[in-house]
């Protein structure tokens, strides 16, 4: 056993960078005594570090530390995800003003590093405790940031929002967890599906009982409806880089549970016409692209808008899930890739216009197209890229979404293909009035031009360049997609 | 249903267990709400006692109800909290759907369970073989330090992130020490 213990420990080392990282970073905050950029480049030094033996992860595969957590190609896919958007996150916390003016020093950095860690935790579990303890995890760091700016009234609102919804959705999914446990009398996902696919299945209503339950969590954090209602308001309330955050990061670890959940412990034939958890998926993914479009399109707040579009751009995600093949997994993930860059993007050009208006009302953004062409363009590639036009790295994710659900037959899925490509149309108008309101609303008043840094425009191009790149050259991301996807065998 | 002791008990436990939880959401003084979440946990560490997990039982009373529920009475007394008023005076339609919405999950719950573990599966009957090692300490930290080591791990660096931001949050003031008082 212990050596059992030192040997997964070795291939533990990622995740063993980054506490240390927490910990160096704390003593150095102590240290230092006042904000400073040090604490953030130890924390990209660590991250890098991370990086490398992640990246010597590739091509492993096994379980460690008695089934808790697996070492596979999809975990190191989501680590990458996590650690490039980790990194894009404490860059964008040094530029935004809202964070400088913000009562702490350097607490933000250790608080990314450890949700950074959950996600980690959470990319790699394969046992109901381990999913549980580190959602909770990065749950929790997640409330602490969301409230992070204490003198504004809205963060901390959005902060005790959270931590409300959240305790409620882990609860009932501790819940659902109990109900699986008593079912198979196991708490591994792999045991969970050889008992599953061994046995007659008896007891359906547990375990569909069970199964939704567990979705309230899964689904928590990936902000799918009907378990949204945190999102606009804690996305309106939390610092922007924060919310940029929450929104790649928490969510797609919750993607990466969700999808190694369902796609391990319950993808059989049987299981899926007994349990029937197919239905629950396609219901919570219709659900979730209509509210979140059409709520979408009334919104004048900015962050609000982006709040609803990741409501619904996850109703995509879960698409991909509903198809339950290979063709389903690849395209989630290379949605997820996609969503990366432009999301991140779209946060970070609304940082910059709050930077310099103070606020991210769109009608205060009339005109702004030509008061910073820079912010503009910047801005029209990512919600073209988020709408899913073509020549940019969103379409890519939306064709592959789409070709999967046309070209399965058992059930046939079309008409769902027909529902996302009319919410992609709605997804559009909203969008475009983003870019409406910057470039043909004309303000009341002519205003200054707004001038912004090297460094800004250097962050916004490495995020801005991606999405066009890989959406004229998608060979390196569908070569990653594929070799992420083997572990799970399906077909 | 078999009518033994155990079952009485725990049916007498449940619905102590329950009652309590009531008791302590709709409670005006914060005090009242403290001791019935004390009956709350004492009923709990009952029902651990009836599954034969008498080490947790114990913790169960010696943490929460030894340390945490006086930490709780400290914090009430010295707040000096008043009764919470207007609670349940207004009546509205979101309250009337929430209240209907609960009910509707109970029962739902209630049925799966009801038509739901109709016949008992063998391996279900290997966990409650297991829960009489259960009960012991030596079993308990055999299994934590061994094939639950890692969940262990993470609980430590999630109570450290729950300290730094318990810090966080409940600092007051910048320290006189920094200059930049932007």
């Amino acid at each position: 056993m212990q050596n059992l213990i030192l040997y997964s420990l070795s291939n533990f080392i990622p995740e063993t960078i980054l506490v240390v990282t927490i910990i160096v970073c704390i003593i150095a905050d102590l240290i230092i005594r006042k904000k400073s950029f040090a604490v953030t480049f130890v924390a990209i030094v660590g991250l890098v570090l991370s990086f490398v033996f992640v990246v010597k992860q590739w091509g492993l595969s096994m379980s460690i530390f008695s089934g808790m957590l697996a070492i596979d190609n999809y975990a190191v896919f989501f680590k990458l995800l996590f650690i490039i958007s980790t990194l894009f996150i404490l860059l964008f916390v040094e530029t935004s003003k809202e964070m400088k003016t913000a009562s702490h020093k350097n607490e933000h950095v250790y608080l990314i590093l450890s949700l950074t860690t959950g996600a980690y935790l959470m990319a790699s579990s394969v046992n109901l405790i381990m999913m549980y303890i580190s959602l909770e995890m990065v749950s929790l760091t997640s409330y602490i940031l969301a409230g992070y700016l204490k003198k504004d009234k809205r963060s901390t609102e959005a902060a005790i929002k959270y931590i409300i919804y959240g305790a409620a959705s882990s609860g009932i999914m501790l819940y659902g967890m109990t109900l699986i446990y008593g079912y198979t009398a196991t708490m591994n996902i792999n045991e969970i599906f050889l008992y599953l696919s061994k046995n007659p299945i008896t007891d359906t209503p547990v375990l569909l009982a069970s199964v939704i339950m567990i979705s309230a969590g899964f689904g928590y954090k990936i902000s799918s409806v009907p378990f949204h209602f945190w999102t606009p308001d804690v996305y309106e309330g939390a610092p922007i880089p924060i919310t940029a955050f929450l929104a790649v990061t928490s969510s797609a670890a919750g993607f990466s549970v969700l999808v190694r959940f369902f796609l391990v412990g319950f993808a059989n034939t049987e299981i899926i016409t007994a349990v029937k958890w197919q239905e629950v998926i396609i219901v919570f993914s219709i659900a979730s692209m209509i509210i979140g479009n059409f709520v979408a399109v009334w919104q004048t707040s900015l962050k609000r808008l982006l709040a609803y579009s990741s409501i619904a751009q996850s109703g995509y995600i879960l698409l991909g899930l509903a198809v339950v093949n290979s063709a389903g997994l690849f395209a989630v993930i290379l949605y997820l890739s996609a969503y990366l860059f432009m999301n991140l993007g779209a946060f970070y050009v609304t940082i910059l216009i709050h930077n310099k208006l103070g606020t991210d009302n769109m009608d205060e953004m009339d005109g702004l197209g030509y008061r910073s062409p820079f912010i503009g363009v910047t801005m029209a590639v990512f919600m073209f890229s988020l709408a899913g036009i073509p020549a940019t790295v969103g379409f890519i994710g939306k064709f592959y979404i789409f070709s999967a659900l046309i070209n399965t037959n058992s059930p046939n899925l079309t008409w769902l293909a027909v529902v996302g490509l009319l919410n992609s149309v709605v997804s559009l108008f909203f969008y475009v009035k983003v870019l409406k309101h910057m470039f043909l609303n004309k303000p009341e008043k002519p205003l200054p031009e707004l001038d912004y840094g090297y460094a800004n425009i250097l962050i916004t191009l490495l995020l801005a360049v991606p999405t066009i790149l890989f959406g004229l050259y998608f060979t390196p991301l569908l070569r990653l997609a594929e070799n992420s996807i083997k572990i799970f065998g399906l077909n | 249903m078999d009518l033994s002791l155990i079952s009485i008990l725990f049916v007498i436990l449940a619905v102590i267990s329950i009652f309590s939880a009531l008791m302590l959401i709709t409670r005006k003084n914060p005090v009242t709400s403290a001791l019935y979440l004390i009956l709350n946990f004492f009923t709990v560490s009952g029902i651990y006692l009836l599954l034969k997990a008498q080490f947790i039982a114990i913790i169960q009373v010696m943490v929460y109800m030894g340390a945490i529920m006086v930490l709780f009475l400290f914090v009430i007394m010295l707040l000096n909290l008043r009764d919470e008023k207007n609670l349940t005076e207004s009546f509205s339609f979101k309250k009337l759907t929430s209240v209907l919405l609960s009910i509707t999950f109970f029962v739902l719950i209630g049925t799966t369970f009801y038509f739901g573990f109709s016949n008992i599966n063998p391996s279900r009957q290997g966990v409650e073989e297991k829960t009489v090692e259960i009960g012991k300490a030596t079993f308990l930290g055999e299994k934590l330090f061994t094939e639950f080591a890692m969940p262990v791990l993470i609980a430590g660096i999630l109570l450290l992130v729950a300290i730094i931001g318990a810090v966080v949050l409940a600092k007051k003031k910048f320290d006189p020490v920094s200059p930049d008082k932007e």
